[in-house]
């Protein structure tokens, strides 16, 4: 995968090289700015965003805002827990749904694959639309103000399903199986005891897409929790509500900690959340691109 | 021997379906109950739904709403800023659809030929990273440089003396804007998937070609375009598919639900949304999104069905 063009084969002469990195140079640039504009204004002082709006380079830096969202304590940490739940459980159970599927398609003695595979990519053509889906939803399956209603939609999906069926056949050798089979395996035992092991690679990929999907969702939430459950907010809905996500904090850290005597930096309070939802994005960030890129070649090759 | 051992396998055949059957059993279930069952709901948009409280879903759909044939869709069709919310959506997706194809293999095809290969790890690394944060980020990073206020442009606008701009409130620049963040948030990505259908390239291909002579251009001309030709192909089939989908948080949470900015940025998917959750107006609601995916689905196939005429015709 890492085997990219050695100088000798490239293409470019030394200056070409240097005109096309300074090009990706900027580009990188530019695709950081934005993140690097929220990072500075967090930090920086409410009188210098008064003066100075929000500035790459504020005249004086402070954690005011931090303060506050650390004093507030209890609305941002329920949200942030609220996220973690959802996104683990979600990552996990969707796994524990999807492998055996993939694993069972992926079994060409198995006789109802072709039906099955049929049955997984159909919704992929057509689905039912929002409106039908929000009445299943609330009115059959009454998840409105639930958790279950921010984990369910997505945790299955065809195209993990068949980047998992197309690794499970590739990869893991067949005789293998075969011998376990011999020895009286059954189809689970060989799942749990061969297959899974065998394919870590694959499976990382998907969880890893799995957690950047729930960590970013917040559209379930603006369908299904209404604002008299805030205890159920995921931390990117707080975001979404966030004049009255400010309000909130600065109420409950002025009536924690008593810091009443000048107005709350409701500016800079509104990028450093942004900085709290980015931040575990961007530390996890380069631990898990290796395995995003395994899922996009694969995802390429198969189209 | 033979007579022996075939009813043997075939016992063991049968057990053997069953056990991978129970396997795929739990994801089939979430499959019917959570894409199959909402199905159903296509008939939302040939009915007049009326509900009466106390009673099934099922009951009021089927039995308490009346029938109303193609009626839901025409007054659709009608209504006053259809025209507006039908070109917004095609147009940012056509346009989504050329970028989203010309810019990252011009990209990919640059990038891989760099000396540097840690720099441009990095550079792939740096790009991916905006398709990984959520549209609400994305919404407060670019509130940073457009709030009337404190935002960074504004500001240096003032510096050069030049009246500050109520971005938020100014429908004219927003179409450039909404391009630009699509382009800048999935551009990474798709350069990505791209890069990797370069390096599966054979790499004597190109040292034959070198050989021969062929310079930079007739390389990529005739030896990586051809090659990409299927990977392209692919994500152009599957884009042309959600050719009236397009993607909620960009014209939703991004201008901040600006109801100035509505001209410009309502497509089909804000309007559904709007329609279901502000106006509970359901019969126009799954009127429009019946519209998305049969016109998605048919698109789709017809595409395909081209396509691989096309591929036949060529091989």
């Amino acid at each position: 995968m890492d085997d990219y063009i050695r100088p000798v084969d490239s293409a470019y002469s030394v200056r070409t090289d240097r005109i096309v990195t300074l090009l990706f140079a900027f580009l990188c640039f530019v695709c950081f700015l934005p993140v690097l504009l929220v990072f500075i204004v967090s930090f920086s002082s409410q009188q210098s965003v008064t003066q100075e709006g929000y500035s790459f380079f504020p005249n004086s830096f402070s954690l005011e805002a931090y303060r506050y969202l650390v004093a507030s304590g209890v609305y941002l940490a329920g949200a942030l827990g609220n996220s973690v739940l959802i996104t683990l459980s979600a990552t996990i159970v969707g796994l524990i749904l999807m492998c055996p599927m993939a694993y069972s398609l992926s079994r060409t003695e198995y006789r109802l694959r072709n039906a099955l595979l049929v049955f997984i990519m159909i919704p992929m053509l057509f689905s039912g639309g929002l409106v039908s889906n929000y009445m299943v939803y609330t009115q059959i399956f009454h998840l409105q103000n639930t958790y279950i209603a921010l984990i369910v939609p997505g945790l299955c999906s065809t195209w993990y399903i068949l980047i998992m069926r197309n690794y499970f056949r590739e990869s893991v050798p067949d005789s293998l199986i075969e011998a376990a089979k011999l020895d009286g395996c059954s189809h689970f035992k060989i799942l749990t005891r061969i297959v899974l092991p065998l394919s870590k690679p694959v499976i990382m990929t998907v969880a890893v897409f799995q957690i950047f999907l729930y960590w970013n969702s917040w559209y379930p939430s603006l369908l299904y929790i209404d604002s008299n459950h805030t205890e159920l907010y995921p931390l990117q809905y707080v975001l979404v509500n966030m004049n009255r996500s400010i309000d909130t904090i600065t109420r409950d850290a002025q009536y924690f900690s008593g810091m009443q005597s000048y107005t709350p930096p409701a500016v800079t309070i509104r990028m450093a959340m942004v900085v709290v939802v980015i931040l575990p994005v961007m530390l996890l960030f380069p631990f898990f691109q290796r395995f995003l890129k395994t899922g996009m070649a694969v995802g390429s090759v198969k189209g | 021997m033979f007579k022996r051992k075939k009813p043997k396998q075939h016992a063991g055949f049968r057990k053997e379906t069953w056990q991978l059957t129970l396997l795929a059993v739990p994801a089939a279930v979430w499959y019917c109950l959570f894409c199959y069952l909402p199905m159903f709901g296509v008939v939302f948009a040939f009915k007049n739904f009326k509900a009466r409280p106390g009673e099934g879903l099922f009951k009021n759909l089927f039995v308490n709403s009346p029938w109303v044939g193609l009626d839901n869709f025409s007054f659709l069709i009608r209504s006053s800023d259809m025209p507006d919310i039908m070109f917004n959506t095609l147009f940012y997706n056509v346009v989504f659809l050329i970028t989203g194809i010309v810019i990252p293999v011009f990209l990919a095809i640059l990038l891989t030929e760099v000396h540097g290969r840690t720099f441009s790890g990095m550079v792939q690394m740096i790009l991916l990273l905006p398709y990984f944060l959520s549209w609400v980020i994305v919404g407060y990073c670019l509130y940073g440089f457009l709030a009337t206020d404190e935002g960074q442009i504004n500001h240096v606008l003032k510096i050069f003396g030049a009246q500050a701009v109520q971005w938020y409130q100014s429908p004219q620049y927003w179409r450039g804007i909404l391009i630009g963040i699509g382009i800048w948030k999935s551009m990474g990505y798709s350069m990505i998937i791209y890069m990797c259908a370069i390096t599966a390239i054979d790499r004597s291909l190109y040292e034959s070609a070198a050989l021969d002579g062929a310079g930079f251009f007739d390389r990529v001309f005739n030896i990586t375009l051809p090659q990409l030709r299927t990977t392209i192909t692919t994500i152009f089939i599957l884009n042309i598919g959600s050719i009236l989908t397009s993607d909620f948080g960009l014209f939703y949470q991004v201008p901040l639900d600006s109801n100035s900015l509505q001209p410009v940025t309502q497509t089909l998917d804000v309007y559904v949304y709007k329609a279901l959750m502000q106006q509970a107006n359901f019969s126009y609601s799954s009127a429009a999104s019946f519209l998305q995916s049969s016109v998605g689905c048919l698109l789709l196939i017809i595409s395909y069905l081209i396509i691989n005429r096309m591929n036949r015709d060529d091989a």
